[in-house]
């Protein structure tokens, strides 16, 4: 009985000193989801966006001047993140200086509804008394009397229009009245317009664009050696963490090992070769780390490779695995009506094909009408077939023209891997190559 | 807080309630949110020791000053702690400052005899003033007498042998026992001699004190450039102790009251307006001046020695308390400034005693119209003010107040962004304290010539548009001299930034000049812009509102208009005046039936409707799109601001420049060219020098930060920097993100260009385009990745507008198209190492 009070304090000693790598894990989650994080690994370069944004943004504050800038780029590639980071920075190094408008043109792409979201985010930022009853002469009369209050009180208000490109609908009432406010009155003022459409500023008016400073930062798709060192700067323990030292250099030894694998390289080139964004390898990472086995405590080789058959999906494909095998049989007779270049066809022709084959193969899966009618408004819910035009609402589904969605090629894979398609079907497949 | 000002200030004056005891003073837990205080009586507490208000009888006087004259058996240190919320009291523990200044308040009897001392020799100057600013007074005076006999106002005064005028900044007397105020040296000792003499002296930089040059060791022979420190600060700055030369017994150093006023035994005031009482006493309404010090920021580090605020506290002060004149000048004012002599003050900011905050006071206007402007301003004011009078201001004033008070109720306070409540919303507006970093920077010559090509700077005279704003001019004076004033409307049409608008704004603030000279009739000018209209329909309300002042609906409006131009009905002597209307956008106003177009256009071919109309707008041919009855009355005048040639640009770049070495001379060549082959945007081409020097100045902050490099000792923007402006304005993105895509994406694109080519055909499903992608990938020996990824790289080229595309759920039948030239996708593709096979399909 002495071992007794032994084991007791190993129980203590795990019980106060958690799983270690279980503590990774959720620093490494907490990197994965922390954009600030993810960027701050750009933002020493003279040449990054992350410093561009800033000088234009803090000559603004410090030199009393206005500005408007675009951020265009695909989506995912850290416009937002870059944007949030250098106004975090710049918020703590003049405070009390910078106020912040933030509008997303899905919201606010209406003019009346956007000058009054500007002019309630400026009374919450300046601990005003909003009223929602003041009419857009008034809205627009007390952002430009709040642009020149601003202006003469050193304060710089930066305006964010998140989907930029949505606030171009329509007259363009808001883009003007803020951006000839900007070229007429004392204010300091910074337009920030993020969008992913690259031809955002072609969208604004002759009028509107001449007001406009243009100035224009694109957001890429980090490259092969950017991305090499982005997996390291998140998937890398810190030395000086809580964690237990040896533990994270074990870690950080394998996880080093992995990269430099082959197979860890094809890996990466084939998640990138589809989609090179931040975002999308995030994802990627973050499902590779949730995959991590606590037991062992460390990354392996699979993690990464079940993260990207998770991330990769076939989504058609594994529509036809949950099918029924009626289901199947419309599909084959669709695809066989389209082989008869057969252009337009309906359920009705659809199920005429369908009895053809029942007649001329004797087939056991016979089903009434309705039962494929049925089966047919599944297919359409699931957007493996659809209707060839919009038209004809009012017509009753049988008779309206329908189109396959999905490739022959993906349709025989499909039927190869489903775990109980009848052998006519793929000899029908087969037949047509 | 439903408690006057009166109640609050006597409860707090009762003996033992020092707040410095009681920091929960009853009226600061009443109202906490607010800091609004009771600082302005703080100020006005002030009026104690100037002689008593000259109201006849004291039950007649508000209850503001009866409260204040209460004030004076308490003792000064509870007058001036009091009002102040507990926040703020504990913030004049901590400064030493504000302390001392509390001490030298001493208890003051009301002691009129000094001021019976000075000669009376006031004298009303009517008759001796200056033509026009006299007119306006008597009138306004005359005005006056007949309404009431109470008070009447002039503009300038000849009072105890100065002469002072609304506008004026004057020292106020703080006390009247101290003795030494009694003689005012006008000249200043010098540090060394002490004596004053006629000989030139130099005023030191940092302490401010003055020196005769012959004083000096070594004595110096002429004032030298730049800045100046005397010996003794510059023995202080090195550690040394200093030993200021002791004057001789019996004879004390006479303080300036530049001196009295920085160590705030002194208050300056600006005169708001100035009024005779009933009893014949002079009085004038000031508006205070603060030293740093007095401030709840306390002197800052970057604060200027001469430096005042201005603050929102007025006072009424009797005319004998004032001093004599000081000069308190705006910076632009103060750096020109040389040899003013001693009374000479700096403001830039306004401090808002409430909230305790800064803000800048709003430049008037810049450069040579300064004066003209000014005047102008206050011409424009007495004649709009006639019947309403300075005691309505008072009114209005109390109300505010009253407002202030209110604060904490919701009830009361009215949100900002209505119109009502503007005025008490935007007073909160301001800094707690003023960043140093604008008021130290010594700018570079690329900061400045960055700040020059502001579009937000007005530049001093418009360069190349002189014909154009010549025939505006006349057609403007033309229709205003013109008694009949008959069918006057001009349209002026170019395209955005040729100086439309500017142009118009330019001639109408030199006829205003004019106006005031008196060599053209007064007349009224509204501005209005299309686009800033809610509704077309609205332009009546605004176009009403601008002319009288009162807020309808357009409806109403409309028949208002219509009756005062159509019919003629004139409701006052003012609505005489011709008026002229200037839209801007005009194409935003047609409406289906041109309805709004119609009308307005219609009422200058009215008799007497004394109306002109100057329309702006982007397109040469809207008269002609429009009705004929309304293009019959808008075109016939028409003015076209053509886009600027190359030269004109370079010359409005380098009139912006003019003396700011910052730009190679070809280079803004190069910008001007590069913009009138384009589009002839002024306001491009600002942008575009602005963006270049904005990268130059990058690149060279840059380059200094990095510690083992040179730096270039001088920043031209050049030929590189201004390539670098117009690639990132006019060069569309697309090409930089084909180059980056992913490798999916480049096949796609390629395939489109492929598919392009074998059909002709600008638009393909992605059916026929999966089916290229296959086929590439398996003859150049690629994985072929999948229908679904396909799609999605599709949809995401889409997203980017690289391609058209419709909804990724049209899947197979989806169509495709790419949104820029083939050339450009196969540009961007060729020379890729990744996959050199692209090139063959290219």
């Amino acid at each position: 009985h002495h071992s007794f009070p032994l084991q007791r304090k190993k129980l203590t000693q795990s019980m106060g000193r958690k799983n270690p790598a279980k503590e990774a894990l959720i620093l490494l989650r907490s990197r994965l989801c922390n954009p600030n994080f993810i960027f701050t690994s750009f933002s020493n370069s003279p040449d990054s966006n992350y410093s561009k944004l800033k000088f234009i943004i803090s000559t603004s504050v410090i030199e009393a001047c206005n500005n408007s800038v675009l951020l265009l780029g695909p989506r995912g590639c850290g416009k937002i993140a870059v944007l949030e980071l250098v106004m975090a920075d710049l918020l703590k190094e003049y405070p009390d200086m910078i106020s912040v408008i933030k509008l997303n043109g899905l919201l606010h792409s209406d003019d009346n509804c956007a000058l009054k979201e500007i002019a309630r985010q400026l009374c919450v930022e300046h601990q005003l008394l909003f009223s929602k009853m003041a009419s857009f002469d008034d809205n627009s009369q007390f952002m430009v009397a709040m642009l020149r209050e601003c202006g003469l009180a050193h304060k710089t208000v930066i305006f964010v229009l998140d989907e930029f490109d949505l606030f171009t609908q329509g007259k363009q009432r808001l883009l003007y009245s803020l951006l000839d406010a900007m070229q007429s009155v004392t204010s300091q003022a910074v337009v920030v317009g993020v969008s992913c459409r690259l031809d955002a500023d072609q969208l604004l008016e002759k009028r509107v664009r001449s007001r406009f400073s243009h100035r224009e930062l694109l957001f890429l798709p980090p490259s092969k050696e950017e991305l090499q060192r982005l997996l390291e700067h998140i998937l890398l323990l810190p030395t000086d963490s809580s964690l237990p030292h040896d533990y994270v250099v074990e870690f950080n030894a394998k996880l080093l090992n992995i990269f430099a694998e082959e197979r860890f390289k094809e890996i990466i080139d084939t998640l990138s070769n589809s989609d090179s964004t931040f975002n999308y390898l995030l994802r990627f990472l973050f499902s590779a780390v949730c995959y991590m086995d606590l037991e062992s405590g460390f990354l392996s080789l699979e993690n990464f490779k079940a993260a990207l058959s998770s991330i990769q999906r076939q989504p058609k494909l594994e529509c036809l695995k949950d099918c029924s095998i009626l289901e199947l049989y419309i599909l084959v007779c669709m695809k066989r009506l389209e082989v008869k270049e057969q252009d337009s066809y309906n359920f009705n022709s659809v199920m005429k094909e369908y009895k053809s084959i029942h007649d001329s193969f004797q087939t056991s899966d016979y089903y009434a009408w309705n039962v494929c009618l049925r089966a047919f408004e599944h297919l359409l819910q699931r957007e493996l077939v659809s209707f060839v035009d919009n038209r004809g609402h009012n017509q009753s589904i049988e008779f309206r023209p329908v189109k396959l969605l999905i490739f022959s090629q993906e349709l025989y894979q499909g039927l190869k891997s489903h775990h109980s398609c009848p052998a006519i079907l793929q000899k029908l497949i087969d037949r047509e190559g | 807080m439903a408690e006057t000002p009166k109640k609050q200030i006597q409860s707090i004056t009762k003996p033992r309630q020092s707040p410095r005891q009681k920091p929960k003073l009853s009226q600061s837990s009443l109202n906490p949110p607010t800091p609004q205080t009771l600082a302005p009586t703080r100020r006005s507490s002030r009026l104690i020791s100037s002689p008593e208000p000259p109201l006849p009888p004291p039950s007649l006087r508000s209850s503001r000053r009866t409260s204040l004259d209460f004030n004076l058996n308490t003792p000064p240190k509870s007058i001036n702690h009091t009002p102040i919320s507990a926040k703020n009291v504990e913030k004049s523990k901590r400064k030493g400052g504000n302390d001392s200044i509390d001490v030298s308040l001493s208890p003051v009897s009301p002691d009129r005899h000094e001021a019976k001392r000075r000669k009376k020799c006031s004298e009303l100057n009517v008759g001796t003033a200056k033509t026009r600013v006299s007119r306006n007074m008597q009138f306004e005076g005359k005005k006056r007498n007949c309404a009431a006999p109470k008070r009447v106002y002039y503009k300038k005064v000849v009072y105890d042998g100065g002469e002072f005028s609304v506008g004026d900044d004057v020292y106020v007397k703080r006390r009247e026992d101290a003795s030494s105020d009694d003689e005012d040296p006008v000249v200043e000792e010098c540090w060394v001699c002490l004596k004053a003499g006629r000989k030139v002296m130099i005023e030191c930089d940092d302490c401010l004190g003055g020196f005769h040059l012959k004083c000096l060791k070594p004595p110096l022979k002429e004032v030298p450039e730049g800045d100046w420190i005397c010996g003794f600060c510059q023995a202080r700055k090195l550690g040394k102790k200093v030993e200021l030369p002791i004057p001789p017994k019996g004879k004390k150093r006479a303080r300036t009251l530049r001196e009295k006023l920085l160590s705030s035994d002194l208050w300056a005031a600006h005169i708001e307006s100035i009024w005779k009482e009933v009893d014949e006493s002079y009085w004038f309404r000031g508006r205070w001046y603060m030293i740093p010090e007095e401030t709840a920021a306390g002197r800052q580090p970057h604060n200027l020695k001469r430096e005042l605020y201005r603050t929102n506290d007025f006072a009424d002060i009797e005319m004998e308390s004032v001093l004599r004149h000081c000069y308190v000048m705006n910076p632009k004012e103060f750096s020109k400034a040389n040899n003013e002599g001693n009374d000479v003050f700096l403001c830039e900011y306004e401090y808002d005693i409430h909230w305790h905050s800064f803000k800048r006071l709003a430049e008037i206007d810049n450069g040579e119209e300064d004066d003209e402007e000014s005047d102008n301003d206050e011409d424009w004011n007495s004649c709009k003010d006639l019947d309403s009078d300075t005691e309505e201001d008072l009114e209005y004033e109390e109300e505010n107040r009253n407002n202030l008070f209110a604060g904490p109720s919701p009830a009361h306070e009215l949100a900002a962004n209505l119109r009502k409540g503007r005025i008490f919303g935007l007073q909160k507006i301001g800094m707690k304290k003023i960043p140093e970093h604008v008021r130290c920077q010594k700018q570079t010559e690329l900061e400045r010539a960055k700040a020059k090509l502001l579009l937000a700077t007005l530049p001093k005279s418009l360069p190349c548009r002189n014909k154009e704003m010549e025939e505006i001019t006349t057609f403007i004076k033309g229709a205003i001299c013109d008694d009949q004033c008959l069918g006057r409307c001009l349209y002026i049409h170019g395209v955005p930034g040729t100086g439309k608008t500017m142009s118009v704004l330019a001639i109408m603030r030199n006829l205003r000049s004019e106006v005031d000279a008196g060599s053209i009739k007064p007349y009224c000018f509204v501005e209005i812009n299309g686009l800033k209209l809610a509704s077309p329909e609205n332009i009546y309300r605004v176009i009403y509102e601008a002319l009288s002042g009162h807020r309808v609906s357009w409806k109403k409006a409309l028949h208002l208009l219509n009756e005062r131009f159509s019919n003629g009905t004139k409701s006052g002597k003012e609505d005489n005046r011709p008026c002229i209307l200037l839209i801007d956008e005009l194409d935003l106003l047609v409406t289906r039936n041109q309805s709004v177009l119609y009308n307005i256009l219609d009422w200058p071919t009215k008799p007497h409707s004394k109306l002109v109309i100057i329309g702006i707008a982007n397109t040469m041919d809207l008269p002609e799109k429009l009705l004929p009855r309304i293009s019959s009355r808008m075109g016939m005048q028409r003015l076209c601001f053509g886009p600027y040639n190359y030269q004109q640009l370079q010359e409005i770049i380098s009139t912006r420049l003019k003396g700011i070495d910052a730009f190679e001379k070809q280079a803004i060549e190069f910008a001007s060219r590069k913009v009138a082959a384009v589009s002839g945007d002024a306001r491009r081409a600002l942008e575009i020098c602005r963006r270049a020097a904005e990268l130059t100045d990058y690149r060279i902050k840059k380059l200094a930060s990095l510690p083992n490099s040179v730096s270039a000792g001088k920043a031209l923007v050049g030929m590189a920097d201004v390539e670098a402006a117009i690639q990132e304005m006019f060069q569309a993105p697309h090409i930089q993100v084909m180059k980056s895509c992913s490798k999916l994406s480049k096949i796609f694109l390629a395939a489109m260009v492929h598919e392009l080519y074998k059909t002709g055909m600008g638009e393909t499903t992605f059916e026929k385009l999966a089916m290229t992608v296959s086929c590439l990938c398996t003859s150049n020996g690629e994985a072929f990745p999948g229908w679904d990824t396909l799609l999605k790289v599709g949809c995401k080229l889409g997203e980017c507008r690289i391609i058209l595309c419709e909804a990724g759920a049209r899947h197979r039948l989806q169509k495709l198209q790419l949104n820029f030239p083939s050339d450009d996708v196969a540009f961007a593709l060729k020379g890729n190492n990744e996959l050199p096979w692209l090139a063959k399909y290219l």
